[in-house]
């Protein structure tokens, strides 16, 4: 070890950061440094690879820990109250005892904490010690080593399937084209390939010991751009290997991207956190009581011998003495505030994530995804849903798009035997598609099936699901079509210039070719042979344009390579033709098309293809002669795209290129000006027109429904048109055929549109919109923007004081952070929706059981929990405490052994809170969802109400004083002592409290007999133990030998029993209520104790 | 209260297998939630439903045993015989009337006075004689904690340096006090004497026991002298002093050595704080001696105080005590009038129940769930 000057370190320290903090890098690479000692590095002030997501360090964990917790109001209140304890005047017993709780509700937030961080710890390990390809300059060769070794200056080499180790400048590929193709479902989710370019430069040797990257290309030296960067966590895919240099190691642009999951509150802990406030107003009130004490020495006509002066031999006036009574009161009632309520409430969530992560109904085996819940505390906000809002694409419906109809030169083919098919599958196997689809594969089958070509990808997709997004992919081929194809076939096969004059094969081609998919093969390492048509895989960016290129596909126009010089597609006839592209015009939203420039291989032609949403292609249009149909297949549900072509002429296209070069050029607006160009060409265009289904999810219908009867607003915001949306509406249920629809381009249903909406949200007639609004069962709103999806959702939330929960699958992150619950669906968009959620799923069906289940669930535990634990503590001692005080001068005394008070709350009586939190049970699974009513009692104010809250409260006043005045009349003037008079009292309270959360138990599995019977074996075996094993180990309070006399008495036992029957005879009210006016939840017990199908039966003939 | 064990629609636990489905790629395993009982919130349960009619035998069931033991309670209170006589001396005709008014805690000659009494009924068994204080709060906090436990169980150091709670009973002078503490600094000292009136006009003094009325475990665990070989109490006390207010030391308040010092039964009986301002306290136990004679005839009876206790200053009184006693303690009709009504009001309730059970029990779920 070499011993370094303090001042070198300092040194090396400032020019680190200096080196960070530069606008522009200058990066060298390591080859020629290899072996060096550290401070010889040159990229030594960069951070290593080595990620740490760890918020401690096993040094500083408990300052930090501690740090952290002391943000939480509650913990600095009850620390004060523990240090109230250690001032003289109040006369604390043993100030360190009252130490004992908080310490243990840090202490176990801490172990949480310390867990959670290990956690963190164990899976940065892993990914450190992720084995990567790093050359060598000693070893001539790609040397095995670590993530964690990877440092600025690398060159690393990545095969297929890897996941690119940090942040790498592309310099080599072994795809000939010098193309990387990459995935970023790590990143981003979406599963298709991106191709990322060779930085055309020198191979990677020790030559290569300067390296500039530049943002702006220039004329002379190679840019670099996004284009050529391996993002850390991408997946290499379809290459063999490629070779890049590190850029960044631990600032990678995913570490820099990825934050914490966030922090909500929910409505019921808001609802608590009042509630703690009242009971600390309570409490004051309570140790005003302090001032009786004044009253009370002033009535005293002497000094008597009980009256204990201070040491000095001197009494305080009565008056201080007055008020330090009222701060002892403080710390004697200060249990009033539940100390472990919030550690109970983060244990009991805690749980229930536990259960619905698990739920196995909740798991989706294709893509083998669980729910995830993102925001670990807001599981009861589940139960209190009134608003669902809801996108269209991707949500409802699959997002799987299928070619269904389309409409050629003013003529449709409606291809009726698709629809079929795909009803029967409906019919017959809803669940089992994908087995059906492989079964096709076989050769007989698809002859049997009459041409039926389909792909097997999307059967296997899910076994390897790394290569292709699952897509629907079946078509089956209209005969008219296929008969009109087949005529121009032959008839274009004899005469070959005038083939692609036929619109039909025109059409196809355009299908084909105006597309940016990327062509895979399953196997990577037999990428370069000659692949079978049907082991081909198609990656594309949108569902859409894969399902229209599979449609060109079935009719036996195959996409069988791209790059980026051409594409290469095969004809039925079983000619290969291979059009040059000359330029692509990449989709844009404001343009809503995009569009491929090829030239034709055989006529020369210079051929525009473009594709676009109908509005955005009929204004090119001159004749808009399919609108017809295109507003028949809107009818239908279908999405509609229209194809056109148009032929460019050779000086137009060059006269064209030169103004989209120099736009290309251009260093200023480029954007701008090279969509200029595209919107140039992309006029006088021939129509092609096509439709789309998209699917809708298995079982939606049936949630919506279910979510609707349980008293929830479905609102389903899309970007669609109306006609489009309204359709679907039908089809998934949210309208009826018998609902009046208003629409306003209602009494019941309201459809409305974007610029219609825009209207109604502006500020004078927003109080009128949502009024309306109310009284719709569902809205629908159409052709609206993220932006007005966002403002919708925060218009109801705001104004209607509700509860939102907003469901997406894509990308509508505003709309998902503007409503209380976000919910994200991982379908087959981007992910971001799901980052952003609160909830993922993978299927809408899921939301039912979700929320009418587990939201009802997580909601009706904590719930009830929380109000039980206020009442448990205001009944336990509180008030126990505060009747003493009228006999015992108001000098607050206790009748209990101040371990005993600190084992009651801490021991005795918390776990079956936090069980009743985590497993109760009301209703059955099978009721909630059969009789989704019942998920109404727990909206708006719920069952955690301020009602119920006080008459917790109430009921815990009227328990106290029959626990506190039964003992007080039956040993009234008789020989017993502080202790023996307390213990029964205890036994009393204990018994109560728990009897009360046992009648408050709605299912009783061993989970709960253990745990009931297990508090009062603790209690028992504890105390006992407690009090015969300390003599005088505990001064100056001293229990010893109490419980053994008490239990060797037969009055303790009459006296509990007398305490514990009469304190819960209130609950007679209960059985009164539940007889003669059962409510909807008890009615739904009551439906639970029938057998399964007398039950299904009864809610049948119920619904009917 | 219903009991229905039953299973949700059948399940009885499932075993996880199935999660190992599709897991096929070695280290590609499949995230599908075991299929367990307990994960999937199937664990078999007991569900009751507090209604009439499963309520309704707890409620007379709870009606007939309590009625019986309130009944039994009432009478055995009601055997009880119990006698009390107040003798602070408040009034000015009250025989201890000038010693209430001449007290003071150091005088030196003590003050007596005799109270006549007369029992209306002879007392068959063991005889319990309690001395009664009232407003007299034993449970003030601050005179709760005026003690030294581990000094009271013989502890030397504890002996010579008085535990801080004693303050300011913890030294008298430069002296440690023995015991310490505003507890056993007002420790009860009247004595009590009795005297039996015989009609033939002798007087005959009552014998009374001064052992056996403290906790066993307070006399032998909790309590104790220090210096335990050494039985010379005069001797381990020496370098102590005696509470301010005692006028002898703790070593000189019996002359047997078994209740003398710490383990004084009278001491130990006042060091157990009482739990209310009003209370008693085991004083004496008169035992029955013949099988012929009550242990006290019914007669005339005098009540000899050494007068030395003050209850001026908070208005106390002062009583004594006699009672026989049974298994449930002194005499309290409370327990047996509270067990006798809540046991009725539980049987009406029962009843009440029933009717309505009646009325509403055969209208199944047929109600609707209400929107």
């Amino acid at each position: 070890m070499t011993w370094r000057s303090p001042l070198a370190l300092v040194r090396d320290a400032l020019q680190g950061q200096r080196a960070r903090e530069r606008e522009l890098r200058s990066l060298v690479s390591n080859l020629l440094y290899e072996g060096l000692e550290k401070t010889k590095q040159p990229n030594r002030f960069f951070l290593s690879n080595a990620i740490k997501t760890t918020k401690y360090s096993l040094l500083l964990f408990l300052p930090m820990n501690l740090y952290e917790q002391f943000h939480r109001f509650a913990n600095l209140y009850f620390v004060g109250i523990a240090i109230l304890n250690f001032i003289p005047v109040v006369n604390a017993f043993q100030p360190e005892v009252a130490l004992i709780p908080i310490c243990v509700i840090l202490l176990l937030t801490a172990l949480k904490d310390g867990w959670e961080d290990f956690r963190r710890y164990q899976s940065d390990r892993k990914v450190n010690n992720t084995p990567c390809f790093i050359y060598s300059r000693r070893e001539k060769q790609y040397m095995e080593r670590r993530w964690k070794d990877v440092r600025v200056g690398d060159f690393v080499r990545v095969v297929s399937n890897e996941i690119v180790p940090a942040d790498l400048l592309l310099l080599y590929s072994s795809n000939p084209n010098g193309v990387c193709h990459i995935e970023t479902a790590n990143l981003d989710g979406e599963t298709n390939l991106k191709q990322r370019t060779v930085v055309v430069c020198e191979r990677p040797n020790n030559n290569l010991n300067h390296f500039k990257c530049f943002e702006k290309p220039d004329k002379d030296k190679v840019g670099a751009s996004i284009e050529s960067l391996l993002l850390r966590g991408c997946t290499v895919r379809n290459t063999n290997h490629a070779v890049g240099f590190v850029v960044y190691a631990h600032e990678t642009k995913s570490m820099l991207n990825s934050n914490g999951s966030r922090y909500k509150r929910s409505k019921l802990e808001r609802k608590l956190n009042v509630d703690v406030f009242f009971c600390l107003l309570l409490l004051f009130t309570m140790c005003l009581i302090g001032a009786f004490h004044y009253l009370w020495l002033e009535s005293l006509p002497g000094v008597p011998s009980f009256l204990v002066p201070d040491s000095n031999g001197h009494l305080d006036v009565p008056s201080l003495e007055s008020f330090y009574m009222f701060i002892t009161m403080i710390i004697l009632l200060q249990i009033l505030i539940p100390i472990s309520l919030y550690v109970s409430v983060e244990l009991v969530k805690v749980g229930q994530i536990f259960f619905i992560t698990n739920d196995i109904d909740l798991y989706d085996e294709e893509t083998d995804n669980r729910v995830q819940c993102r925001a670990l505390n807001i599981t009861e906000d589940l139960g209190q849903i009134e608003y669902i809002f809801s996108d269209k694409t991707g949500t409802l419906t699959e997002n799987k798009m299928v070619f269904r109809r389309c409409s050629v030169m003013g003529t449709e083919y409606p291809h009726k035997e698709n629809e079929e098919v795909i009803f029967n599958q409906h019919q017959q196997l809803p669940r089992t598609r994908w087995s059906l689809e492989s079964e096709g594969i076989s050769p007989a089958d698809t002859q049997q099936h009459g041409r039926r070509r389909k792909s097997k990808v999307a059967a296997n997709a899910h076994s390897d699901v790394a290569f292709s997004s699952p897509l629907e992919t079946e078509v089956i081929p209209d005969q008219k079509l296929l008969q009109q194809i087949s005529r121009a076939e032959s008839s274009g096969g004899r005469r070959d210039g005038n083939r692609n004059f036929d619109p039909h094969l025109d059409f196809f081609l355009a299908l084909a070719i105006c597309n940016t998919v990327v062509v895979s093969m399953e196997n990577a390492h037999r990428q370069r042979t000659i692949a079978e048509a049907e082991e081909l895989c198609y990656e594309a960016e949108s569902p859409d344009e894969a399902a229209l290129v599979y449609a060109a596909r079935a009719y036996g126009f195959i996409l069988l390579a791209r790059t980026p010089d051409s594409v290469t597609v095969r004809l039925p006839s079983g000619e290969d033709l291979v059009f040059e592209v000359l330029d692509t015009l990449t989709f844009d939203s404001n343009r809503k098309r995009m569009s491929v420039l090829v030239r034709h291989p055989v006529t020369k032609d210079y051929v525009l293809y473009t594709k676009g949403a109908d509005y955005s292609i009929m204004e090119l249009l001159g004749t808009p002669y399919a609108q017809y149909h295109l507003d028949c297949y809107a009818k239908d549900g279908l999405r509609t795209l229209c194809i056109t072509k148009k032929v460019v002429s050779e000086s137009t296209y060059q006269s064209w290129l030169g103004e989209r070069k120099r736009a290309q050029a251009a260093m200023e607006c480029r954007e701008e000006l090279i969509m200029r160009t595209a919107v140039q060409l992309e006029t006088n265009l021939t129509l092609l027109a096509t439709g789309i289904e998209d699917r809708l999810q298995e079982n939606v219908p049936d949630s919506i429904v279910a979510l609707r009867e349980a008293g929830i607003h479905v609102w389903v915001l899309t970007g669609d048109k109306p006609e489009t949306a309204v359709n679907i509406g039908y089809a998934c249920r949210l309208l009826e055929e018998e609902d009046l629809v208003i629409n306003m381009s209602c009494k019941n249903k309201l459809v409305i549109d974007g610029n219609t909406l825009d209207i109604a949200m502006s500020p004078d007639l927003q109080q009128r919109f949502i009024e309306l609004t109310k009284h719709c069962r569902s809205v629908l709103c159409c052709r609206v923007t993220p932006l007005q999806k966002s403002a919708v959702v925060k218009l109801v939330r705001d104004k209607l004081k509700v509860m939102t929960l907003a469901v997406d699958g894509a990308n509508d992150v505003n709309m998902i952070q503007a409503a209380d619950i976000g919910i994200g669906i991982s379908g087959q968009e981007g992910m971001q929706a799901v980052m952003a959620s609160d909830f993922a799923i993978s299927r809408f069906k899921h939301l039912k059981k979700l929320i009418l289940v587990h939201g009802h669930w997580c909601y009706t535990r904590l719930a009830n929990m929380i109000i039980y634990f206020f009442y448990k503590n205001v009944q336990a001692y509180v008030n126990l405490l505060f009747w003493y005080q009228f006999f015992c001068g108001f000098t607050a005394t206790t009748m209990f052994d101040y371990w005993q008070m600190i084992f009651f709350n801490l021991f005795f009586t918390s776990t079956p809170p936090i069980m009743f939190g985590i497993f109760d049970k009301d209703v059955s699974v099978e009721v909630l969802q059969g009789v989704p009513e019942l998920y109404r009692t727990g909206q708006r104010k719920g069952e955690y109400n301020f009602l119920t809250f006080w008459i917790s409260i109430l009921d815990a006043f009227y328990q106290s004083l029959v626990c506190f005045f039964i003992p007080y009349l039956a040993y009234q003037d008789s020989d017993v002592d502080l202790f023996t008079f307390g213990m029964p009292l205890n036994t009393a309270a204990l018994f109560t409290i728990l009897l009360h959360l046992a009648i408050e138990i709605k299912s009783w599995t061993l989970v709960h007999w253990a745990i009931m019977l297990g508090s009062v074996a603790l209690y028992f075996v504890v105390t006992l133990a407690y009090t015969a094993g300390c003599v005088t180990c505990n001064p100056p309070s001293n229990p010893y030998w109490i419980l053994q006399s008490q239990m060797a008495d037969p009055m303790f036992y009459l006296i509990v029993t007398l305490c514990t029957v009469v304190a819960l005879l209130p609950y007679t009210f209960h059985v009164l209520k539940n007889s003669v006016a059962p409510s909807p939840l008890l009615q739904g017990r009551q439906l639970d104790r029938m057998d399964p199908s007398t039950r299904d039966q009864w809610i049948k003939e119920w619904r009917g | 209260m219903a009991s229905s064990y039953k299973d949700e629609d059948g399940h009885i636990t499932v075993s996880g297998s199935g999660a190992a489905a599709g897991a096929g790629g070695g280290s590609l395993r499949s995230k599908k939630p075991e299929n367990t009982a307990f994960k999937q919130q199937r664990l078999p349960a007991w569900q009751p439903i507090l209604t009439a009619g499963t309520v309704l035998p707890a409620f007379f069931i709870i009606g007939l045993m309590f009625i019986p033991i309130g009944i039994g309670l009432y009478v055995t209170s009601n055997n009880i015989k119990e006698f009390e006589i107040d003798y602070t001396g408040v009034e000015m005709s009250s025989p201890c009337f000038t010693c209430a008014q001449n007290f003071s805690w150091n005088g030196t000659k003590p003050c007596t006075c005799s109270v006549p009494f007369h029992l209306d009924q002879p007392y068959e068994s063991n005889v319990f004689m309690y001395y009664g204080l009232s407003n007299f709060y034993q449970n003030h906090r601050r005179y709760v904690k005026s003690r030294d436990d581990s000094q009271l169980n013989g502890n030397e150091e504890s002996l010579r340096k008085p535990s801080k709670e004693c303050e300011p009973y913890a030294k008298h002078g430069n002296k440690p006090i023995a015991p310490c503490g505003a507890i056993a600094n007002s420790m009860f000292n009247d004595s009590l004497e009795l005297i039996y009136n015989d009609p033939n006009g002798t007087k005959v003094q009552i014998p009374l026991t001064a052992t056996g009325i403290a906790w066993w475990t307070d006399k032998h665990v909790k309590f104790r002298n220090p210096g335990a070989e050494n039985t010379n109490l005069t001797v381990v006390f020496q370098g102590t002093t005696q509470p301010v207010n005692w006028r002898r030391p703790v070593f000189q308040l019996d002359s047997d050595p078994d209740n003398n010092g710490f383990i004084n039964e009278d001491f130990i009986v006042w060091m157990r704080t009482a739990a209310l301002p009003t209370f008693r306290k085991l004083y004496r136990i008169i035992q029955r001696r013949s099988n012929v004679h009550p242990t006290l005839p019914r007669g005339n009876y005098t009540l000899e105080v050494v007068y030395n206790y003050p209850v001026r200053s908070f208005e106390g009184r002062k009583r004594m005590i006699l009672s026989t006693i049974s298994w449930m303690g002194g005499k309290n009709p409370f327990l047996g009038i509270a067990y006798i009504s809540v046991g009725s009001v539980c049987f009406l309730l029962g009843v009440v129940l029933l009717i309505i059970h009646h009325k509403y029990g055969n209208r199944n779920n047929a109600a609707e769930i209400s929107h």
